[in-house]
């Protein structure tokens, strides 16, 4: 089922609900902007009263978060608005709270909001994906061209959080005042985005101004793209992010997706005969051999490196074999 | 989805259930408004796509970044018949 498409939404339009999923504590007021039929997982704007509190804790999904407006203290330090946070699943936060309140955008990528009180992360977390940073003042802009074929200038991003397998991102954008693109997009990938300030215009949906929101599925149409006055917002793809320009305003999710794969087949013929006439089409793609191979663990006999990890014992900068020439 | 699928396996609490319900069935009320909405913007959504069928004959296609390619009049698409201008696709190509 997954998400299905949501845009435009506004979140101004309609009013917080008290959250009741126990571990988040009184104070906690959401507005639910899309969720996964499957999984729970979901896109919450979220405002936390004034002495807001939350205990320490991890979820069991991973979950993501920008600060919106206002501030947390969390570990003896507080982080103001433009904040973000990438949470592992399991990964035990310290304790939060909001002394004067805040409204923070949550993202549950992977199952329904959850907080389970510990102090201790769970074994099976990944803590080394940890990672949170002032998108605000410690990361610069650079220019939106980092696919080909590319976004006119005028589009300016900063990665948050990058997967190197699949290739999804968390990244924030703007457009300066007077940007347009005169294209129609479409992508591969799901696409979501809130706008943190300011509003943009799409040929399709019209004006999406401060606090809205889309999510949108793959291959649907989207663009021209205008911004009048300039906006920033955060941006997401679940997957690999390409963009294919065209000029049909009438063309379907279906028709879209065969150009794509005619697009693989004329620049990848090898790898696209290979995929068809071997009929992979298992759920979860061809096995990735990084991904399943066996590895030598923890218990692997004399698993001590045996060299200073400087030699190259094939070089011959020793023994020389002399050969007469006589 | 295909984010970096970082979960950990664990069993949804009955209250947890009963408010992945709800919210799922709020959405679904949601999706019909913006669906109907976006339903009523197409007369105005008709004006603009002539007006983008104006600026890229004219001014140009952004083809890569702010690589321009002018379109030929006569090579703008036309609207197939009888198909309903859509913008908005429940489930992408899985909408039925």
């Amino acid at each position: 089922m997954a998400r299905p498409h949501i845009e435009p939404f506004v979140d101004r339009d309609v009013a917080f609900k008290r959250m009741l999923l126990p571990g988040f504590g009184r104070g906690m007021h959401y507005k639910m902007l899309s969720m996964d039929g499957d999984t729970g997982a979901c896109t919450m704007t979220v405002q936390l009263d004034g002495g807001y509190s939350q205990p320490p804790g991890f979820s069991w999904s991973e979950w993501e978060m920008m600060v919106v407006e206002g501030e947390l203290q969390l570990d003896g330090r507080t982080v103001r608005k433009g904040h973000y946070f990438f949470v592992p699943a399991g990964y035990a936060m310290p304790a939060i709270k909001s002394e004067q309140g805040a409204i923070v955008l949550m993202m549950y990528n992977t199952g329904e909001p959850s907080l389970v009180e510990a102090t201790e992360h769970h074994h099976l977390a990944h803590t080394k994906l940890y990672h949170d940073v002032d998108s605000y003042l410690d990361i610069t802009w650079v220019p939106g061209n980092i696919v080909k074929p590319a976004v006119a200038s005028g589009v300016m991003i900063k990665l948050l959080n990058y997967n190197p397998i699949s290739h999804a991102m968390t990244f924030i954008y703007c457009m300066t005042p007077a940007f347009y693109q005169d294209n129609i997009s479409y992508h591969d990938c799901a696409e979501e985005s809130y706008h943190l300030w300011g509003t943009s215009w799409m040929m399709q949906f019209g004006d999406i101004p401060t606090g809205g929101y889309f999510w949108r599925p793959a291959y649907i149409n989207h663009g021209a793209f205008a911004s009048e006055f300039g906006c920033i917002a955060l941006g997401r793809v679940d997957s690999k992010l390409f963009n294919y320009f065209h000029y049909n305003p009438w063309s379907t999710p279906q028709e879209n997706q065969t150009r794509a794969a005619a697009r693989v087949y004329q620049r990848d013929p090898l790898l696209y005969k290979w995929m068809v006439s071997h009929s992979h089409n298992h759920p979860h793609g061809p096995e990735d051999f990084e991904q399943t191979q066996k590895l030598r663990g923890p218990e692997f006999p004399d698993n001590e490196p045996e060299t200073d990890g400087h030699k190259h014992s094939h070089w011959h900068t020793h023994k020389h074999h002399h050969h007469s020439h006589d | 989805m295909t984010f970096k699928n970082l979960f950990i396996d664990h069993e949804r609490s009955k209250e947890e259930e009963e408010w992945v319900r709800e919210e799922l069935a709020e959405q679904e009320q949601r999706f019909a408004k913006i669906d109907g909405q976006m339903n009523d913007l197409a007369p105005t959504r008709a004006k603009w796509y002539e007006e983008f069928f104006d600026r890229i004959s004219l001014r140009g296609f952004n083809a890569d970044g702010d690589q321009k390619v002018k379109i030929k009049r006569e090579d703008l698409p036309v609207k197939p018949e009888g198909r309903e201008d859509r913008v908005v696709w429940k489930y992408g190509r899985d909408t039925e």
